[in-house]
């Protein structure tokens, strides 16, 4: 009955076709945070999906209209969790073109170092916890311990492990060291020399490939009408990363490239995951050759500031996708209104018509591969 | 044919995977065994917010200007303060930090005029009630008579200091003045001898 309240605008079908409805989530073991999928199946195949979100909401974009500017900064990393870094760093970065600051070239660099540090952790723990859905709980327990030592290095210097809060206005808040860049460099090795263990273990186990092969394929057509970002569309065959479309943050002066896959389907996503960790090992490498002497930011911590009026986007590319920040200014120093645009929730928004005709079993492999992290859908 | 072929092919792929964990297997573990054994803390490392002890001062510094109080994104930090009897100096009577809504964002640190705040090393924070308030102060109760009185003597150094300066400067503007009067009545000589004549 309380079921009935909740199929809000699922089309309503008779259940004597024996047509039944099963939840998944909020609370499963594989939904990714908490998610809750209402699927309308007809045996093992689902004819409708609807998600239903806001159960992570926490306000962070009304929360933004009553505080200054700086003192947003802590939620920017709480927003995606898992690219907590980048999101945080991308705040700082629409308001330094916002309000046209001078960022050094030194924090400039050590921004795309931390920045894709937390990428490869990102995909190194969407890799772990796919593999996991998929029911392969090996590959989760090395890539963990991979990650672990990314969560090292930045903690070192950040203090932090997840919601970093490490840049600021013009710069970043603490300065990296010699040891710092030894073990970022030392664990690129490391982590080249694993890649191919990750081949053999998962890239070629039957399987796998069984499971994700021709499996939750999201097309150029449906990526665009729903758009979808990041590596997802990236698998479905368009060549579009933030970074080389919209170069910001430096990424201009390095060298990358961005994989892509045509098929569109699990493995596809899974392929390109791996080949951009690849590419972030290459930015990495090439930062920490550049890295510049000089100051990390402005002198004194920037904290009044009034931007210009009016309405300003600024999109980076984070683990996920293209995640924008929109911001409308009537001049004082607390925004009339922040929107994030968050890739996670534009992947979600085109799986009802993914999921639509596929196995129940398949439904978590895809949902999987897309890497969506609640907490930067509900916001 | 190809049926069987598939089998043998994908068998060896689990073969392969199996020799990756068989590998692993007999590499040292990675395991932190907490909580018998702790992790190093990051130099960096996050936590509480604390005030720092200066040595020149024999306690901390905070002036309650309460820029703090204003850039908590958290609303968490609580002072009072202000003029104190006998010193010219600013002091915190009160620094209350609620760490149960401290986000650690490090915003408080940054913006201090004084520099007097620092991460704490607090780690292992759990326990059975919700009453995470933290009083700042406590540790610095013992050394504020000590330093109100040193600082009292300073300030009345310096305030000699000062005057001793100023009625230097006094002194040595009104000689300079003279010598510049002097220097201006030198040609004024005859008039003024002729005005002395007049008179
Ligand atoms: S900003 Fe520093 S000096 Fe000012 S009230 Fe806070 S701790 Fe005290
Ligand atoms: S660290 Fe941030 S949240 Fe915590 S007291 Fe300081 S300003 Fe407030």
């Amino acid at each position: 009955m309380s079921q009935k309240s909740h199929l809000g605008q699922l089309s309503e079908h008779v259940r004597e076709d024996e047509t039944y409805y099963l939840n998944m989530g909020p609370q499963h073991p594989s939904m990714h945070g908490v998610l809750r999928l209402l699927l309308h199946l007809q045996g093992e195949t689902i004819l409708e999906c609807k998600p239903i979100i806001g159960y992570a909401h926490r306000a962070h974009e009304k929360m933004a209209e009553f505080r200054n500017y700086v003192m947003f900064l802590p939620n920017t990393s709480r927003v995606d969790y898992l690219s907590g870094m980048i999101s945080n760093i991308a705040y700082c970065q629409a308001i330094e073109k916002l309000c046209s600051l001078d960022v050094p070239e030194r924090a400039e660099t050590i921004r795309v170092i931390a920045c894709e540090l937390n990428r490869i952790q990102s995909h190194l723990l969407w890799f772990g916890t796919f593999l996991l859905d998929l029911g392969g709980i090996t590959p989760f327990l090395y890539c963990f311990d991979d990650r672990e030592e990314i969560l090292g290095i930045l903690d070192r210097v950040t203090g932090s492990r997840l919601t970093y809060s490490y840049g600021r206005f013009g710069g970043v808040t603490l300065d990296v060291d010699e040891v710092f860049l030894q073990q970022a460099t030392a664990f690129l090795k490391r982590l080249r020399k694993r890649f191919p263990m990750y081949e053999s273990l998962v890239a070629d186990n039957v399987i796998f490939r069984e499971r994700c092969d021709g499996v939750g394929v999201i097309s150029k057509e449906a990526a665009a009408k729903y758009h979808v970002t990041g590596p997802s569309l990236r698998a479905a065959g368009v060549a579009y990363d933030v970074r080389k479309a919209e170069p910001y943050g430096g990424y201009d002066r390095f060298d990358f490239e961005v994989p892509t896959r045509t098929a569109g389907d699990c493995l596809a996503r899974f392929e390109v995951r791996m080949a951009e960790m690849e590419q972030s090992c290459r930015l990495v490498e090439q930062a920490i050759a550049k890295l510049p002497e000089g100051p990390i930011g402005p002198p004194k911590l920037i904290k009044k500031l009034k931007p210009p009026k009016g309405e300003f986007y600024f999109a980076v590319e984070t683990a996920r996708g293209s995640s924008g920040v929109y911001i409308v200014s009537d001049g004082s120093d607390t925004p009339v209104k922040l929107k994030l645009r968050t890739p996670s929730f534009s992947n979600l928004s085109s799986m009802p018509e993914i999921l639509a005709g596929t196995e129940v079993a398949d439904t978590i492999a895809i949902v999987g591969s897309i890497d969506v992290v609640l907490p930067e859908i509900d916001r | 044919m190809g049926y069987v072929t598939s089998i043998a092919g994908g068998f060896k792929t689990l073969v392969t995977g199996l020799g990756v964990t068989v590998k692993e297997l007999f590499k040292k573990p990675v395991t932190l065994q907490y909580p018998h054994e702790k992790p190093e803390l990051s130099p960096a490392y996050r936590s509480l917010i604390k005030l720092i002890r200066f040595d020149e001062l024999g306690t901390h510094d905070c002036v309650a200007c309460m820029q703090c109080v204003n850039i908590c994104p958290s609303y968490c930090i609580k002072i009072e303060g202000g003029k104190v009897e006998g010193i010219k100096r600013k002091r915190a009577t009160l620094f209350e930090v609620d760490f149960a809504l401290c986000s650690v964002c490090g915003l408080c640190i940054d913006t201090c005029p004084t520099t007097t705040l620092e991460y704490s090393r607090l780690y292992d924070e759990a326990g059975y009630d919700r009453n995470w308030t933290y009083d700042l102060l406590a540790e610095y109760r013992d050394y504020e008579p000590e330093f109100r009185e040193k600082q009292r003597e300073v300030e009345a150094k310096e305030a000699a200091e000062r005057e001793a300066k100023k009625e230097a400067a006094a002194k040595a503007k009104a000689a300079a003045e003279a010598k510049k009067k002097a220097a201006e009545k030198t040609p004024e000589k005859g008039d003024g001898d002729k005005k002395g004549g007049d008179a």
